[in-house]
This record gives C-alpha cells, structure tokens and sequence, in this order.
C-alpha cells in the first residue's frame, strides 16, 4: 500500500483529510477518485485541510491533484490548508511554489489559530473567502 | 721537429740523466726560428732571389768554366808543344856538337894517325860534354898499333888506357861491330860502364882510309850529362821532362829514378810515329806527379832517334782559371748575398702596411673595429688594400649593427614563439591519462608541432562522472595562425562540451562558433569520441577528420563512418555519429594527417597502409607503446626528412568495463509501462537504500526518476507499445549516476521552458513542465543527447557520504 487517505472531522464546512504513503503518478489517480467523493460533501465555502504529515513523498502528479482540489473549493468560496508538510514535499512545494504561504501550516494548533482567526472576521464582517 | 711541453719539462728536470734531449731541444728551438723567418713575405721572397740567383750564377759559371777550360787546354797544348820543340832542338844541338866532334875526329885520324892520343886528350878538354873519348883500330898491320881511350874521371882529370890491352878484345864487341856498319856516324845503344861506374851513350863515327873503315871514334856521354841537361831547361812550374830512346826506354828523366825503365803503352805508341805529338796519360808514370792525369808533349831529336817529351800535369793546366773563376763565384756571391739584402730590406719596407693590416684584420676577428691603419704611402696594390681595409671596416660595421638589429628582432620574435608555444602546450591536457576512479582505460597523445606552434589540437576531459570527452583536430594551414584558431577550437570545445553532452550536438556548436566572423576562412578537421567510462560505449562524430583505428589485439583497421565537413566553413553542417562498444584490449587510435602524409626523401608518403602495418606489428598493445611506436615508425621512414606538418597520435586503450567493486547498484531494462516503472522505482530506492543514501538524497532521486520515467511511457512512445527504458545506477564517491536510455521518440527535457510559476499552482487551469522543473532543479547534473538508439539523460545527484565520514573528497553544494 503505496497511498492511504482518511477523513477525519468531517462537517459540512470543514473537512480533514489524513494522506499517507506516496502521492505520485501511480496513486494521483485513486487519491482524485476519492476526492470527487469527498468534494461534494463539501459545503460553500468550507475548508478542506490537508494533514500531510502521513504523506512521505509527492511528486508532480500528486502536486496536479492538489492543485485540483484547491481550485475546486477555491470555486465554491471555499479554502485549501495544508497541514505538517514532510520535508520532501515540503521541497518539492517550495520548488514549484505549490501554494501560497499562508496556506500552509506546520502544527494543527497553528492551523486551528488560523481558523479562528477566519471564523472571527467572516462573523465580525460577514464577508466570506478571501484571503 | 717539435718538442712537446712534457718533454721539455723533464728535459728541465732531468737534463743530467738525458742529455740528449737537450739537442732536440735545441734543434727545435732551430726549426722554429726558421719557420718564424719563413713566414714573413719579405725574408721569403730575399731567400728565394738569393737562391734563384745562385742557381743562375753556378750553372752560368759552370758553363763558362768548360768552355773557357777548353780554351785553356788549346793554348796549353800550343805553348807546351812549343817549348818542347824548343827543348828538343836545344838537346839535338848539344848531342850533334858530340857529333860533330866525333865526325871531325874521325877525319882528322883517318888522314893522319900518329899523335891521336894527344888530338883526343885536346878535343875532351875542351868539350866539357864528353865523358870519354876513344879511338878503337881494326887490328891489321897497318893500323895503329894501339887503340887509345881517353875518360874524364871524376876528379876532372883525364886517364888514359889502351883498348888493345882489354882483357876482352873490343874487335868481337857488339858496339865495335854496330859502329862499324854506321858509315855515317851513329848514336849507339846505351851501356853501363863497369869501369867508369854509370850509364853512357856513345857516338861512333868511323875512320875512313882510302874508302876502308879502320875504326871508330867513339865518344861518350854521360847519360848523367843529359840528365843533367833536361834539368837545364827552362819548363813551367811542375812540369818535367825527359827522353826516350827508340826501344821506348827513358835515357833521361827529370826524375833520375825512372831512367831505364819503359815508357806506358800509350805513350809508346805516340812514340812510334816520330814525330811533334801530345797524348794525355790518364795516369802519369812519374811518382811525383802523384797518380794524376798529365799530358806529355813529345818531340822527336835529330840526329837520332830520340824523343823530347815534357810532362805537363793537367791539374795544372787549369789552376789557373779554376783560380779564377772561384774568385769570381766568391765575389759573385758576396753580390747576391748584398742583392738579398737589398730585396729584404726593400720588400720589408714595401711589405710592412701588410703586417699592420694582418694584425687589424685579427682586432676586426676580435670584433674590434676602431683602431689606426697605416698610411698609405703609394696608390699601389698595398695602397688600395688599406683604403678597401677601411672601407671594409666602415661597411663592416654598418652590417654588424643591422646584423645585432635583426638578430634581437630575432631573438624578440623566438622569445615570443617559445612563450605561445608553452602558452599553446599548456593548452593540452598532459600525455597521459590513466582514469583514476576506475583503471578501466588509459590514454595516451603525442603531439609534436611542426614549427614552435602548430595547428594540432587533442584534447580529453570528464564530461561528468562517466562520460569522458576525448577529440583529436588538425588546423588547416601552420604556424601562428593556425595556432590562434587551434587555440580558439579546443577552449570553445572544452566550454561547449558539457553543455552539448554528445560529440554531434559539440560539433555542430563548435561549427556554429567558428563560422562566426571567420574571414580568413579557416577550417578545423576534428573527430570527437564521448567514451562510457563504464561500459565502454564510444560515441563519435566526425567533422572532416581522418578515421580513427580500432586495433585489436593482433589486428589494426579503420573505422569507417560518415563525417561532416570541417569546422568553420558551413554553418548548416550536421554531423552523423557511430556508436561503438570498446572490447576489453582493443585501442582506438585518433590521428592527424601529419602521420599518413609524412614524406621521406623520396617524396613518398608514408601512407594509410603502412600505419596500420605498424600498428597490426606492434608487440605491446598500451596506449603508450602504441602512440609511440607509431611516432618512431614515422621517423624512422622521413630519415630526417623534415617534419613538413604537425603531428599527433591520440591512443584510447580500453581495459575493462566496470569492475566489481563499481559494478553498477542497478542496471535494468524494462517495458514502458507505468507499472514497470513503479516497480523500478521500488528497486532503485531499495538498492540506494542498501548502499546507505541518505533518505533526502533517496526521495530526490524517486522523483526525478519517476518524472522522467512517466514522461517517457506517456508522451515518448510514438504510437508503439513496445518501448524500452534501459536504466543504470552506480554510485560514485559522492555521488548517485544514473544513466537513462529510452528507445521512444526525442527528447530533451532541458529544452523544455521553465513553467510559468505564480506561487499558486491552481491559478492555472493546468500547470505543464512541473516534472521538468522539478527533474532540473533536484538533479545535481543532467545531460541529454540523442542518437540513432534513442534518448540518453545522465543524471548525478550528489550526496554526503556519511558511511565515509573522513573521506578527502567532500561533495559540493
């Protein structure tokens, strides 16, 4: 078993989705089927976060089927975080320059911070997305 | 003869023990002065008149000396003649007073005989020739009864005795009788008288009586008398005289000792005839003429039938002139010896600019050419000798000037060549090469300029940890030019090569660069190798060179492929290549024309045939025995012939593909197809694990192996489903190779443009070119080339060696 991928934490407007093994060209084919699953129980505007800290390896194939995933919640107002990157991935992000920056997060507790944070100023201005 | 300074020396030390050696010591010192004389103009030129003219002087001399010995002889002979007729006639006169006196006394008895006693005793006192005087009577009855003898004795006084009273009667004597017969009266034989004790000769004249001779008158003379008589007469200096009787007896002689003997044959003859005659006795009878040559002069006397002779010796018939002529030859050369003189001192004075120039014209061999000439006295040959002298040095110096100009251009210029030619020598990588990593080839090159830089060029180099670059290359044309433009060639070779990755894309770049502004239209040939230093696979391309040769371990041939033309002329040319897979032992040998074109004295080339002969003969098979033997053979055929062009050999000797213990970590072939490769990139990571990469460097190499790889199933078959991918990973000191080949259609991922990145891959409908980017940017190196086999990428990923944590070479970052 090369990929394994777990939904964890799953509601409507936000949902985690754990990643292990390699996400390469063999596996980007089963991780996308899963996801056009995972997708669509996704309400607007809802955020889809990435623990990545179970995923050794990606490559360029893997890198795509991210970039689908983000464009796809990013069309329905929604977020992409990615979570705990590995040092390999975490390189091969930073030599495409993958994802913005702030989008990334080290530690779940940093990425909690980050969604309070969000959940505070779409209550305070009710302005949802943007970044 | 010459003394050596040894020899000398010991003479100085030892002079006691050899004397000897001092005389050629002496005799040398002798010859060296001499020589020293002889080698002035002057002294040789007096020498020479002086000897020329004494030559001239004594055969003149000797010459004149015979015929005026000749002369002399003539006169000689009249004078001696002369006074030997003079002579004689003085002799006949006194004998024919004896004569007479006999004659008268024989009348005077025969007329009247009483008192005869007393009429001879008178006519003996007063001739003081006669000896004795005898009056001798036939005995008969009328006669006188006695027969008187009347004798000078030794005292001057007279004795008398009567011949009657002899013991021996007279009357049977031999005398008697003789005088008897002589009606005329008659000179007899001489005797010797026992009583009177000497030598007589007597002249009988007969007494007549009334027609009857009665006796005889005889009267003596001493043979003493006459003796004393030759001495009497007036004769030159050393001459003698004397006279012969008819039998050929002397009766006197200058010397009394040879009276009585006989006269030489030759003069006896002479004798015969009776008359004035000279003859020449080669060797003179007379002792004290002592054995020399004389000339005898004879007269006959009257009256009787004697001759007069004088002996004149020769010798001194030509004292005289010989006197002479030596005081003219003495004076003669006292004269040439002045004349000698006189040359010396003049051809000295004339001769002297000549000395003085001599000694100038070593100053002008010392280099000097300041100094005084003599003046010029007359406009003769010495004259004109010293003005052109001058005018020599002057141009002379002028010459040496330009000469000292030229040569420090020279020099400049040499100085300049020496330096491009070190400058042009470190341009080449050095002889010989033996790869370190693995042992498995050794090169060798030889090259060797023509003039002091060439338009040769080799050169070799790592591409990478496995691709080693090798590329021989001929200049058209020599010299500095051709050495700029092969300069210009190898540094844009060796920039271009690591970027060009195989030997046809290097040539074609190469081609691109020299065609630039290349007025002058200069062309390069170059055959370029890229050697796998693993498996020994050699690609080559070729660009107008001659082909290279592969030689086995017994055999030698060319490899024959297609090249492309030279570089610098057609900026469209492109360059085939041949792909060859060096067995173990083989050589591949790279050349330039100057090896197949060397000419020998006899203008013939040494040939394609005889280079490969040479190889196939060889006894070792390295690429230094190889490259040069070769270079020897081609000496050995030019045999001085002059190097006409620039010459190099270039030996690749493969010996063995990887060895064990760089034996490739993975060397696979597999299918195109997706599973394939995962399961690849399983065993690569594997066996990267197990030879302790680090995980970092492990990922790395996943990922590009992966992007590529997929790259190739998806987008490089072509349209076939059978494509292959070969791949080869070994693990250098400090660094990961892998080498990828796949057979599907080209390409080169280093041609592919960098992605537009915006920092957010989803902004994008769909990113292309990530793979790449990612390959380009995680790969430590990567080089593409393509050929007729396909697609080639090497890839090199550095990694620490942490197994090797004290090893010397660090890996670079």
């Amino acid at each position: 078993m090369t990929f394994n991928l777990n939904t964890e934490g799953e509601s409507p407007n936000r949902i985690t989705l754990r990643l292990h093994g390699r996400l390469d060209a063999q596996t980007f084919n089963d991780f996308d089927l899963a996801m056009l699953d995972v997708l669509p129980r996704i309400a607007e505007g809802g955020t889809v976060v990435l623990d990545l800290s179970g995923l050794d390896y990606i490559s360029s194939a893997g890198l795509r089927s991210i970039a689908k995933i983000r464009r796809s919640t990013r069309a329905r107002g929604g977020h992409t975080l990615l979570l705990n990157l590995q040092p390999q991935v975490r390189k091969v992000f930073d030599i495409v320059k993958a994802v913005p920056v702030n989008e990334v997060f080290a530690s779940l507790q940093e990425l909690d911070d980050y969604l309070d944070h969000m959940q505070r100023r779409m209550t305070g201005q009710g302005l949802p997305g943007g970044s | 003869m010459d003394v050596t300074p040894s020899a000398a020396q010991s003479t100085n030390s030892r002079s006691a023990d050899l004397p000897k050696l001092d005389y050629a010591w002496l005799n040398g010192r002798v010859d060296r002065g001499l020589a020293m004389v002889l080698r002035s103009i002057a002294s040789r030129l007096s020498l020479w008149v002086l000897v020329g003219s004494v030559a001239v002087l004594a055969i003149a001399g000797s010459v004149l000396f015979y015929r005026v010995g000749e002369q002399i002889l003539e006169q000689a002979h009249g004078e001696a003649t002369a006074l030997a007729n003079e002579a004689g006639n003085r002799i006949e006169q006194r004998l024919a007073r004896v004569a007479d006196t006999a004659q008268t006394l024989a009348s005077v008895v025969g007329s009247r005989p009483e008192g005869i006693e007393a009429i001879l005793r008178d006519a003996l006192e007063r001739n003081a020739d006669l000896s004795g005087l005898a009056a001798a009577f036939v005995p008969a009855k009328d006669n006188a009864p006695t027969s008187p003898f009347i004798n000078r004795q030794d005292d001057g006084s007279l004795g008398w005795r009567d011949l009657r009273k002899d013991d021996n009667p007279y009357w049977d004597k031999n005398w008697f009788l003789t005088g008897l017969r002589c009606t005329q009266g008659c000179w007899q034989r001489h005797f010797y008288s026992q009583s009177r004790k000497r030598e007589l000769v007597n002249y009988s004249a007969p007494i007549q009586r009334d027609g009857h001779t009665i006796g005889l008158i005889n009267a003596d003379v001493s043979l003493d008398w006459l003796g004393r008589v030759l001495k009497a007469l007036i004769k030159p200096a050393g001459a003698y005289a004397f006279v012969l009787d008819d039998g050929g007896a002397y009766l006197a002689h200058d010397n009394p000792s040879m009276v009585g003997q006989r006269g030489q044959p030759d003069l006896l003859q002479a004798l015969a005839r009776h008359e004035a005659v000279r003859v020449r006795l080669a060797v003179a009878q007379n002792p004290q003429a002592g054995g020399k040559a004389v000339w005898i002069y004879l007269a006959p006397i009257e009256g009787t039938r004697w001759s007069f002779g004088l002996a004149m010796p020769e010798a001194m018939i030509y004292a005289g002139v010989r006197q002479a002529f030596v005081r003219v030859l003495l004076l003669g050369l006292l004269a040439l010896l002045a004349l000698a003189a006189v040359t010396l001192a003049v051809a000295r004075r004339t001769l002297a600019p000549l000395g003085t120039l001599a000694s100038r014209a070593e100053y002008v061999a010392r280099g000097a050419l300041n100094f005084e000439l003599p003046a010029v006295r007359y406009p003769d040959e010495v004259g004109r000798l010293t003005h052109a002298f001058d005018r020599m040095r002057t141009e002379l110096a002028l010459h040496i000037e330009t000469l000292t100009r030229n040569a420090k251009e020279q020099q400049r210029l040499a100085s300049e060549l020496d330096i491009a030619h070190q400058i042009q020598t470190a341009l080449l990588p050095g002889q010989h090469y033996l790869d370190a990593h693995c042992e498995n080839f050794e090169l060798h090159a030889l090259l060797r300029p023509a003039r002091a830089v060439g338009g040769d060029l080799y050169s070799y180099f790592m591409l990478n940890q496995r691709r080693f670059c090798v590329m021989v290359g001929d200049v058209s044309d020599k010299g500095i030019p051709a050495a700029l433009f092969m300069a210009r060639t190898i540094t844009l070779a060796k920039a271009l090569a690591p970027k060009a990755q195989s030997p046809q894309n290097l040539l074609s770049m190469l081609n691109l660069e020299l065609c630039r502004n290349n007025d002058s239209c200069m062309f390069v040939s170059l055959l370029c190798g890229m050697l796998d230093t693993f498996t020994g696979e050699l690609v080559m391309a070729s660009a107008g060179h001659e082909p290279p040769v592969l030689c086995d371990t017994d055999a030698a041939r060319f490899i024959e492929f297609e090249t492309g033309a030279a570089l610098g002329l057609d900026d469209e040319a492109h360059y085939p290549t041949r792909t060859l897979r060096l067995q173990p032992g083989q050589t591949l040998l790279l050349y330039t024309d100057g090896i197949t074109e060397a000419t020998d004295r006899a203008e013939r080339m040494f040939g394609a045939e005889r280079m490969l002969d040479c190889l196939q003969r060889s006894p070792s098979r390295s690429a230094a025995d190889l490259a040069a033997g070769l270079l020897a053979e081609v000496d050995r055929f030019t045999d001085g012939a002059g190097q006409a062009d620039d010459i190099t050999v270039l030996a690749l000797n493969w010996h063995h593909a990887l060895a064990n213990r760089n034996a490739p970590m993975l060397d696979m072939s597999i299918k195109a197809s997706m599973d394939e490769v995962f399961d690849a990139l399983e065993r690569c990571d594997a066996a990267l694990c197990a030879h302790g990469v680090t995980p970092a460097v492990r990922e790395d190499v996943r990922l590009v192996l992966e992007e590529l790889m997929v790259n190739m199933v998806q987008h490089g078959h072509a349209g076939s489903t059978d494509r292959t991918i070969d791949l080869h990973m070994h693990l250098g000191e400090d660094a990961v190779l892998i080498e990828l080949h796949h057979d599907g259609q080209p390409f080169d991922p280093l041609q592919i443009p960098m992605p537009t990145l915006t920092g957010d891959l989803a902004d994008a409908e769909d990113v292309g070119g990530l793979g790449i980017h990612l390959v380009r940017a995680m790969a430590s190196e990567l080089s593409y080339s393509h050929d007729d086999q396909g697609n080639h990428l090497q890839l090199r990923f550095l990694h620490p060696v942490s197994t090797e944590p004290d090893h010397d070479v660090q890996p670079e970052h």
